[in-house]
């Protein structure tokens, strides 16, 4: 038979009674009396007890702390003080960002579509996500492109065959539209828009002729170039063109940005 | 207004609520019982009564995370059992007439020397108590805590680990280890009874 250890006594007896080693105790005199020893040096160790307190003892530890006591209502309202300045802190420092990101945005926005009227040509018909800066940049590209043949057209119109001085520039400037007007021609095939697409054909082949016309411009072939424009009434077709389309362009250096298709 | 009738936790609610005369019926219907285990565990009267109002102290400052559903009356006696050990914890180191004795290699605390006369004076003389007192003395603050809880204040080993800070299990062997010491100390009391 396995003993009960003196732990296991001793915590026999602070359980009262209630721990198992009851039944191991009743049948074994050795552990019995190792028991009953244990026991009787515990219930022989008498300490002296506290002292007694009146019943007005409460109230003096409450009267001796009370006056060091913060009242939390006090203190929560400095939290609530503190917390208020925290979160206008965060939301101010939240409005900083955002107003700077929002101010980045806008430069960046501002900058692509520059960037991609002077180097890149109209996006593919597929990308339909970038559809509104493919459509502005063909607007602003078009409606400087009417301007200038507007401009053309009326100098053609009045051109004299004798001067040369005036001829020059006429055949650089077709030059420089017709390069132009190649790509709105291309532009305006994914447009459902027959009247543009045929004044644009018209020009393209007025601009080709005034442009790369064998021997220069003659008296009889500007003659015919301006009758050919009578005939087509090419000009008031422009114009009417130029007029329906909205001048989207941005106030600054739209002019000089078509030019340099 | 709060009269003493109101329950603990309507009280808290109250002292969180700004009220703090509230804390006053806390306080005068827990001061009896801290009082009583701040005596046992420090011995000295006046230590008794510094341990119950800083206990009190220490209470209303932590008073936000009490747990609603918890008993206060055992929290802050929780509270007064760790700034009795502080209190004792404190006095050791400031009382150069004891001087260590040897070292408790488990607890890393020192103990304190039997400042006992020999048995045969003091049953002589009738101070059987002052050589308990002194046997009890000589414990660990550990130990002597552990003990006092259970031995006097009847606690479970679950709530001297709560108020200690350790594992049950721990708090149990610290019991175990006073008990043999006290009877060890105490043995020749033993064979004159």
């Amino acid at each position: 038979m396995n003993h009960l250890s003196k732990e296991e006594l001793i915590e026999q007896y602070y359980s009262k009674g209630t721990g198992g080693a009851g039944q191991h105790l009743e049948a074994c005199a050795q552990c019995a009396e190792a028991y009953a020893e244990l026991r009787s040096d515990l219930e022989a160790m008498k300490f002296s007890e506290p002292p007694a307190r009146d019943a007005a003892y409460g109230e003096r530890v409450w009267q001796s702390i009370s006056g060091s006591l913060p009242a939390y209502e006090r203190r929560k309202r400095n939290w609530l003080g503190i917390g208020m300045m925290r979160g206008l802190s965060y939301a101010a420092a939240s409005a900083l960002m955002v107003s700077a990101a929002f101010y980045a945005g806008r430069l960046w926005e501002h900058k692509q579509p520059r960037t991609a009227q002077v180097s890149t040509p109209p996006p593919a018909p597929a990308q339909e996500h970038t559809a509104p800066p493919t459509e502005r940049i063909v607007v602003v590209i078009l409606s400087d492109h009417l301007d200038r043949s507007e401009r053309l057209l009326v100098q053609l119109k009045h051109a004299d065959a004798g001067s040369e001085e005036m001829l020059s520039p006429l055949r650089d400037e077709a030059r420089s539209l017709l390069a132009a007007n190649h790509i709105c021609q291309q532009n305006m095939k994914q447009e459902d828009d027959p009247a543009l697409a045929t004044a644009l054909d018209r020009l393209d082949h007025l601009l080709a002729q005034l442009a790369n016309r064998q021997g220069g411009l003659d008296a009889a072939a500007l003659s015919q170039l301006q009758d050919e424009m009578k005939s087509d009434s090419l000009l008031f077709e422009v114009r009417v063109l130029r007029s329906r389309i909205p001048d989207r362009r941005p106030a600054t250096n739209d002019r000089s940005e078509g030019g340099t298709i | 207004m709060f009269r003493m009738g109101t329950n603990d936790h309507e009280a808290i609610r109250a002292v969180l609520g700004g009220d703090r005369e509230a804390y006053g019926i806390l306080v005068k219907r827990h001061s009896q019982s801290l009082f009583r285990v701040a005596f046992r565990i420090t011995r000295n009267e006046s230590d008794a009564e510094d341990v119950v109002q800083e206990a009190f102290l220490r209470g209303y400052r932590k008073l936000e995370g009490f747990e609603s559903r918890s008993n206060f009356g055992t929290w802050i006696y929780r509270i007064a059992v760790r700034c009795a050990l502080d209190k004792i914890s404190g006095r050791r180191w400031d009382d150069s007439s004891r001087v260590a004795e040897e070292n408790d290699p488990e607890q890393e605390q020192v103990q304190v020397a039997d400042e006992a006369a020999g048995p045969d004076r003091l049953l002589l003389s009738g101070e059987i108590g002052a050589l308990q007192e002194a046997a009890l003395h000589s414990l660990t603050d550990t130990e002597r805590t552990a003990f006092v809880l259970r031995h006097m204040e009847d606690c479970t080993s679950e709530e001297i680990g709560a108020a200690l800070g350790i594992p049950p299990n721990a708090a149990k062997q610290a019991v175990f280890r006073a008990v043999r010491k006290l009877r060890s100390r105490l043995a020749p009391l033993r064979m004159k009874r």
